[in-house]
């Protein structure tokens, strides 16, 4: 019940934060038939997803992510809506995952999707509505670590060395693997000068000055265009004054056929994965028929439950504010009462006399109620269960 | 605080030594004990010592920000680690070894049996060779699948060989070269950069002589 009430808590921070910052919230269905997330380069591999068969033998799937299925909508019912769409979810996405690290088969999440714009301005206000997010929740640190997969795109156009190779080079860059790099590039027949960067590669990580030395790396139009947009949302960022939660890594390719520009993650030193990702994604409306650009991110609700109860910052569910007990003639006077108080915002709870063996002062020592009122003939008779700042003494009546 | 997971038996020694030798402080080390966690001096390091196959899992989880283990344990239990460098110790093959007999022939029956204890490794090299095989788990002593005549084959990490000769088995197919990596998980890199940094660095100095 804890982790029900913080996990709404948490839901209810970003549903607010996500309206105020003028998005609208959808709701997609939770079964959909699989072609909608088996498009010309999935991003998602068919055994993770959960599949069930309609009676028709067509396969369905417990929806494994929300951003495809919000592409659809776009494409479809939101086709002749003015540019740019803003729209925000929370809802529970189903894989299989394997089984490394802790991951769920039901994962809650809460994300924002902004359609129709390919200016550095959205990117970084998509990463600033993640920072204000996990501000807002409460976290004490936290990193966006930030990426652009298109100046890993350009070099790799370049070598021009067919998609296996190209792959091959990927992994060991996304690993950080320098042996791997060195003994592939080393079979490989590029020029000297593209191997050197390839393989420095994996060291482009760190602060704004690290953007300066890749700038340097190579002149490829592809690569200049990344490093520029990049710096462009950086000094945007920089502006609303988040520059020091953010951190950049140009190795960072996970994904990269769904990606095509900006990515990012959110980590902190709580927790030993991501907390929230996201990036741009031009190329993945125009599969359902409609062709815009389109960027967003998703947080992980459950993740951000083990990082608040890391830092102690959960909260105790709050107590009811008042116990109402009664005798059975005074039944209408109470009712009154316990309407009244509830219409007036305080949360009431009625005492049930049964076969147990306490009564309702106890009971609501027990449950921390601090304010009892019992009803007779008499009238109303107030009893405030403990003191405040005596909550846990249950021997206190006054 | 860095957190660095080390595989258990001699693969530890020899990790130890490496990170001595990085100017580390391993005075923890110094008195033989059962502990399986070490503070620093300076506590600014904890050292765990954990089962081999352990360590990608420590690392994964972030429980420990580093791990010291070796390739093989790392391509079987295939986590998503930062893999930055190889320590060039403990160098062995991973190899399909059998009987002399099976050297022309030990992939073109169906359903050839491989004894193994990396069924992972085994599964993804026979899928990309497009074979279809039946791997049997071991967890030891391997080579005795085919002389019991549990497997035809077995795919199995090779140091000098000394113990396929001796069982009269030869190596049929090599598939690759594994040695002791360190790798890092990946959020620790990214938000106690500037420690790791500066350790991966002095490591790697030692080994570059």
């Amino acid at each position: 019940m804890d982790e029900c009430y913080n996990k709404k808590l948490i839901q209810d921070k970003l549903r607010k934060l996500f309206f105020l910052s003028g998005y609208e919230e959808i709701e997609t269905p939770l079964l959909e038939y699989i072609d909608v997330f088996t498009g010309v380069k999935a991003s998602i591999e068919q055994e993770q997803m959960m599949k069930l068969f309609d009676s028709d033998g067509r396969i369905l799937v417990l929806r494994p992510d929300i951003t495809m299925p919000i592409a659809r909508i776009a494409a479809t019912k939101l086709k002749t809506s003015i540019l740019p769409i803003r729209i925000s979810y929370v809802g529970n996405v189903y894989r299989n995952q394997k089984t490394q690290s802790a991951k769920q088969s039901e994962i809650a999440q809460a994300g924002i999707e902004l359609l129709g714009l390919s200016e550095p301005e959205a990117d970084a206000e998509i990463i600033a509505i993640a920072v204000q997010g996990l501000i807002n929740l409460g976290l004490k640190e936290f990193q966006i670590d930030i990426g652009q997969v298109e100046f890993f795109k350009g070099l790799i156009a370049q070598a021009d060395m067919g998609e296996e190779w190209e792959e091959e080079i990927r992994t060991f860059i996304d690993q950080k693997n320098m042996l791997g790099l060195e003994l592939v590039l080393k079979e490989s027949k590029i020029s000297d000068h593209l191997k050197n960067t390839i393989y420095d590669f994996p060291k482009l990580y760190g602060n704004g000055e690290m953007l300066k030395d890749a700038a340097k790396m190579s002149s490829n139009p592809k690569c200049e265009n990344a490093i520029e947009n990049i710096r462009e949302v950086y000094s945007i960022l920089k502006d609303f004054g988040f520059e020091r939660y953010l951190t950049f890594d140009l190795g960072m390719v996970q994904s990269f056929n769904f990606y095509t520009g900006i990515v990012f993650r959110g980590i902190t030193s709580e927790l030993g994965y991501p907390i929230c990702g996201g990036g741009r994604y031009d190329r993945l409306v125009n599969e359902f028929g409609y062709d815009i650009p389109a960027t967003g991110f998703a947080i992980g609700i459950k993740r951000i439950l083990m990082v608040l109860e890391r830092q102690r910052g959960l909260c105790d569910i709050p107590a009811v504010d008042v116990l109402v007990a009664y005798e059975k003639n005074s039944r209408q006077e109470a009712y009154s009462l316990i309407s009244e108080l509830r219409n007036d915002g305080y949360r009431t709870e009625v005492f049930i006399p049964s076969k147990q063996n306490y009564d309702y002062i106890s009971y609501a020592q027990c449950k921390k109620i601090s304010k009892t009122i019992f009803v007779d003939s008499k009238g109303f008779h107030d009893t405030l269960t403990f003191r405040r700042g005596e909550a846990h003494d249950n021997n206190s009546i006054s | 605080m860095i957190t660095i997971a080390l595989a258990k038996g001699r693969l530890a020694d020899e990790a130890i030594s490496l990170l001595r030798k990085s100017g580390i402080d391993c005075a923890a080390f110094d008195k033989p004990s059962r502990k399986l966690i070490f503070l620093s001096p300076s506590d600014d390091m904890c050292f765990i010592l954990v089962k081999p196959s352990d360590v990608p899992t420590y690392v994964d989880h972030g429980i420990a920000d580093i791990g010291i283990v070796g390739k093989d344990t790392l391509l079987e239990e295939g986590h998503s680690l930062y893999e930055l460098l190889d320590l060039r110790y403990a160098k062995c093959k991973i190899v399909i070894a059998g009987f002399p007999d099976k050297k022309n022939s030990w992939i073109t029956h169906a359903h050839t049996r491989v004894a193994t204890k990396y069924p992972n490794i085994a599964r993804s090299y026979f899928a990309r060779l497009g074979e279809m095989v039946d791997i049997i788990k071991l967890n030891g002593s391997v080579e005795l699948g085919p002389l019991t005549g549990l497997s035809d084959i077995i795919l199995d990490i090779m140091e000098s060989g000394k113990t396929l000769a001796e069982n009269g088995l030869v190596v049929l197919e090599e598939i690759c070269d594994v040695s002791a990596r360190l790798v890092v998980n990946r959020v620790s890199l990214k938000t106690k950069s500037t420690a790791i940094k500066e350790l991966i660095e002095s490591i790697a100095k030692v080994l570059g002589d």
